[in-house]
């Protein structure tokens, strides 16, 4: 009995030694399992959220975020200024910029990124960041002139690059963080076409890293790139990307010491994870989940039915005791989160009579002034969702509150994403599950949600004077004086009570504590560059 | 025989040019497209995709363009992944899927078929229960579950195998037993099934009659008419296993095709689904006809014209 214990005992310390020794001292390399593979690399092409941990640290654009802080930053751009009109925006390149093979990356770069991006035959999915702001882009897109001199985008010499805008964009800074405004190197795209993304040998990139290998359903492996003009701060020799897309199996690597971290928590092991584990990272997430109303038609067209059913829906049993996640009571489509002068201007926004838990006898008052009292003569209505675990709990706990609180009979229903989402898109829907991540930190990124025509106002809401005032923010050149239009935006969008909204999400992760000094921004993108091992 | 294998190839061709047909058709009929994504394109950046990768054309010219690629082995390029190709896709999954495939098929093999004569001969005896209960079990319990429950205990808790990836020999091991499972239980039970058949054949009883010994009856004259259903359903059993398995692959992040045949179709990846429609269906033909070949070879009995 004794000598098996001994025997157990050695052995489970052989176990224990080779446990540490993966990570011994001093060596700075860490395997990060995401949840899926994205559908490209290429920053002038992909939408795609899941290249954005990828994306985020082989190539850096002329603004980033500073690490620690989380502030906007230069990147590449040494600085930069904005002429009296907030049209013209003037970036001084760094010196001695250099692309991950070594070679002169100029001014000329960035140039050559934007034009690329406005030729159709690329197919660039974010287009619309560009032809939005950049003076000429949409009509150059469009295919009214053959002339690129007529964008505005300009390099001056080498280390000079003029932007000109359609209209003063206080925000278009932040929007310069996006991977969209990445240049790409123009010798190694003219040689290969889209096949540039597919080996890392053409995969040519700026950023505090570069990829040394890539597996295609596997994993992308990055290394510290030496030409980055920031090199001495990056410390960590080597990140491999491992794509496990069932997080059931993501979670035992990460607490068996196989890889250091991961990007989705399940769901089911949250609250557990959140009590026990040292690496569990909450971030706070710039993006609302809510539920669009058919605005368009019956019985969703009243706005007293919709004020009815945000005040049956108690947000808090929905987060705490469904969901059992953090998350923040939304009342409102824009998120927290977005500070001018020290200042969140959401902050004492109003709640329009909302409260975190349900109000049924103002529900019921607000559904018999629309003409239903009791909710009799209402229509039986569809909660349409698409496919999704914790969607489906959400569906199912609205169902339930809004029958019981308003008294009528409600159904649910749902479908894979692509035929959902063109039912959404064609009106085809009651109503239908929804979120919005944001693309950039600033208010602006919400607001097209509910501008009449916009490919993404699927609510099928419109407002004359809510238009008006998204147009205000777009043309101001004062930081605060936009925030008073978006305010003003915000509330009327409140009053009307165009969505459902239910939370403000965070961002989930774990991450083994001794990684540290790495960032997770607003956007669920994972900056990497000051991040090291610490054992 | 050089008639018949003249009029099999050229079933075969007319069977995947319909399967081909009937999967264009279907997907095509399927709303969404490949460029659905997270957030709503404009009109413009549709249209323009769409005229990058040919996608308004009309449907029967989209469909001839495909087919005439599928002629030079060329499924086409992703919609959905940029830079890559269905090709890349079946090149760098093939051989992960294909070696598991083998791996478990060989597993499969020397565990069914011994399982199913021992229940045959030992028929009603403990052995048998105790066999058939087990391939009862392997039946009804999904491989997902199978997988999830191996893994929790010999990667997580043991530590004796990776818990996900098949970097080492060792990594093998679990995905093999859960994929395995089913096509054991299923294979065993008709072994013994079969083999019992055969064995209360007359020819059988002549055999014995003649004092040739048991071992011989069975290896000689039993097993070989006996094996016959068992190989009739092999052929789906090796395709299935080659091209990998969705659940199987995902569990243990194994980056094989498995995976492919799944995510392509929710992501509306029209390429990908037609070629990965395509290659299994020329694998699973071609299987089929090799069984069939296979046949002559064990039944002296079967012969084709």
């Amino acid at each position: 009995m004794k000598k098996t214990l001994s025997v157990i005992l050695a052995l489970a310390m052989v176990f224990s030694l080779a446990a540490v020794s993966a990570g011994a001292d001093g060596v700075q390399e860490i395997t990060y399992s995401l949840f899926s593979q994205p559908d490209g690399i290429d920053p002038g092409i992909t939408n795609n959220s899941f290249a954005s941990d990828i994306l985020a640290n082989v190539f850096e654009g002329l603004m980033t975020y500073d690490t620690e802080t989380g502030s906007l930053i230069c990147g590449e751009a040494e600085s930069y200024t904005v002429s009296d009109d907030g049209l013209t925006y003037t970036f001084t390149l760094r010196d001695g910029l250099k692309w991950s093979d070594g070679s002169a990356h100029t001014a000329a770069d960035y140039v050559y990124a934007i034009k690329r991006i406005l030729d159709p035959a690329t197919g660039a999915q974010y287009v619309d960041l560009v032809s939005t702001y950049i003076a000429g882009a949409a009509e150059y897109y469009a295919g009214e002139t053959d002339d690129f001199g007529t964008v505005g985008i300009k390099a001056i010499d080498d280390r000079t690059l003029e932007i000109t805008l359609y209209n003063p964009t206080a925000y278009f800074a932040d929007i310069l963080t996006m991977w969209t405004f990445d240049p790409v190197q123009e010798a190694t795209v003219a040689a290969n076409g889209d096949k540039w993304t597919a080996s890392p040998a053409t995969y040519i990139s700026n950023g505090p890293f570069y990829v040394t290998d890539m597996k295609l359903g596997e994993s992308i492996t990055l290394e510290k790139n030496p030409y980055y003009y920031d090199a001495d701060k990056v410390q960590l020799d080597k990140v491999t990307f491992r794509y496990i897309t069932d997080n059931a199996t993501a979670l035992l690597a990460y607490e068996a010491g196989e890889i250091d971290g991961m990007n989705q928590v399940p769901a089911s092991d949250y609250a557990r994870l959140k009590a026990n584990d040292e690496g569990f990272v909450l971030t706070p997430s710039y993006g609302t989940t809510y539920w669009d109303f058919n605005c368009a038609a019956e019985p969703f067209d009243n706005v007293l039915v919709r004020k009815a059913f945000n005040l049956a829906i108690d947000r808090y049993t929905l987060i705490n005791d469904v969901l059992q996640m953090d998350a923040e009571p939304a009342y409102s489509f824009i998120a927290p989160g977005y500070v001018v002068d020290g200042v969140d201007y959401t902050d004492d926004r109003s709640t329009f009579g909302l409260s975190d838990e349900a109000d049924v006898e103002a529900a019921q008052e607000a559904l018999a002034e629309a003409g239903y009292p009791n909710g009799e003569g209402f229509p039986e209505v569809t909660l349409y969702y698409y496919a999704s675990d914790t969607v489906a709990l959400v569906a199912q706990a609205l169902a339930n509150m809004l029958e019981t609180n308003l008294n009528i009979k409600v159904k649910i229903d749902n479908a894979d994403w692509a035929v959902y989402y063109a039912d959404v898109l064609a009106g085809n829907y009651q109503l239908g599950a929804m979120g919005w991540s944001a693309d950039y930190l600033h208010p602006m990124t919400f607001l097209p949600l509910a501008v009449t025509g916009d490919a993404n106002n699927v609510a099928f809401w419109s407002n004359e004077e809510y238009d008006a005032l998204v147009q205000k923010v777009q043309l101001s050149t004062d930081p605060s004086e936009a925030i008073e239009y978006i305010k003003a935006a915000d509330e009327l969008v409140g009053e009307n009570y165009v969505f459902l909204n239910l939370y403000y999400k965070n961002g989930t992760s774990l991450m083994h504590p001794y990684v540290q000094g790495y960032y997770i921004n607003a956007s669920q993108m994972m900056y990497l560059k000051t991040a090291f091992v610490s054992k | 025989m050089s008639r018949y294998l003249i009029r099999r190839v050229l079933t075969m061709i007319v069977t995947l040019f319909m399967i081909a047909l009937l999967t264009f058709c279907l997907m095509h009929i399927v709303p969404g497209s490949p460029f659905t994504s997270q957030k709503q394109m404009s009109q413009a950046v549709l249209d323009a995709l769409n005229a990058k990768y040919n996608l308004d054309d009309p449907l029967w010219k989209q469909f001839f363009d495909y087919m005439r690629g599928v002629l030079h082995f060329d499924f086409g390029p992703s919609y959905k992944y940029t830079g890559k190709t269905v090709n890349d896709f079946i090149e760098s999954g093939l051989p992960y899927s294909a070696r598991l495939g083998l791996v478990t098929l060989c597993f499969v093999l020397l565990t069914s078929i011994p399982m199913g004569i021992v229940a045959a001969l030992r028929n009603g005896k403990w052995q048998d229960m105790l066999l058939m209960f087990l391939a009862t079990f392997g039946v009804t319990i999904p491989s997902f579950v199978i997988a999830t429950g191996l893994l929790y205990i010999f990667s997580f808790k043991l530590g004796w195998t990776p818990v996900y990836g098949v970097d080492t020999w060792k990594g093998y091991i679990l995905p093999m037993i859960a994929m395995g499972g089913y096509s054991i239980s299923f294979l065993a039970r008709l072994m013994r099934s079969s083999l019992l058949e055969v064995m209360g054949q007359d020819y059988i009883r002549t055999a014995r009659a003649k004092g040739i010994s048991e071992v011989r009856v069975i290896w000689k004259h039993a097993l070989r008419n006996a094996l016959i259903p068992v190989i009739t359903v092999l052929g789906p059993t090796i395709a299935n296993l080659l091209t990998g398995s969705f659940v199987i692959e995902k569990i243990f992040a194994i980056p094989g095709m498995g995976g492919y045949f799944v995510n392509s179709v929710t992501q509306r990846d029209y390429t990908t689904i037609m070629g990965m429609t395509i290659f299994y269906a020329t694998v699973l033909i071609a299987m089929i006809f090799l069984v069939d070949l296979f046949y002559c070879l064990i039944d002296p009995r079967i012969k084709y014209e």
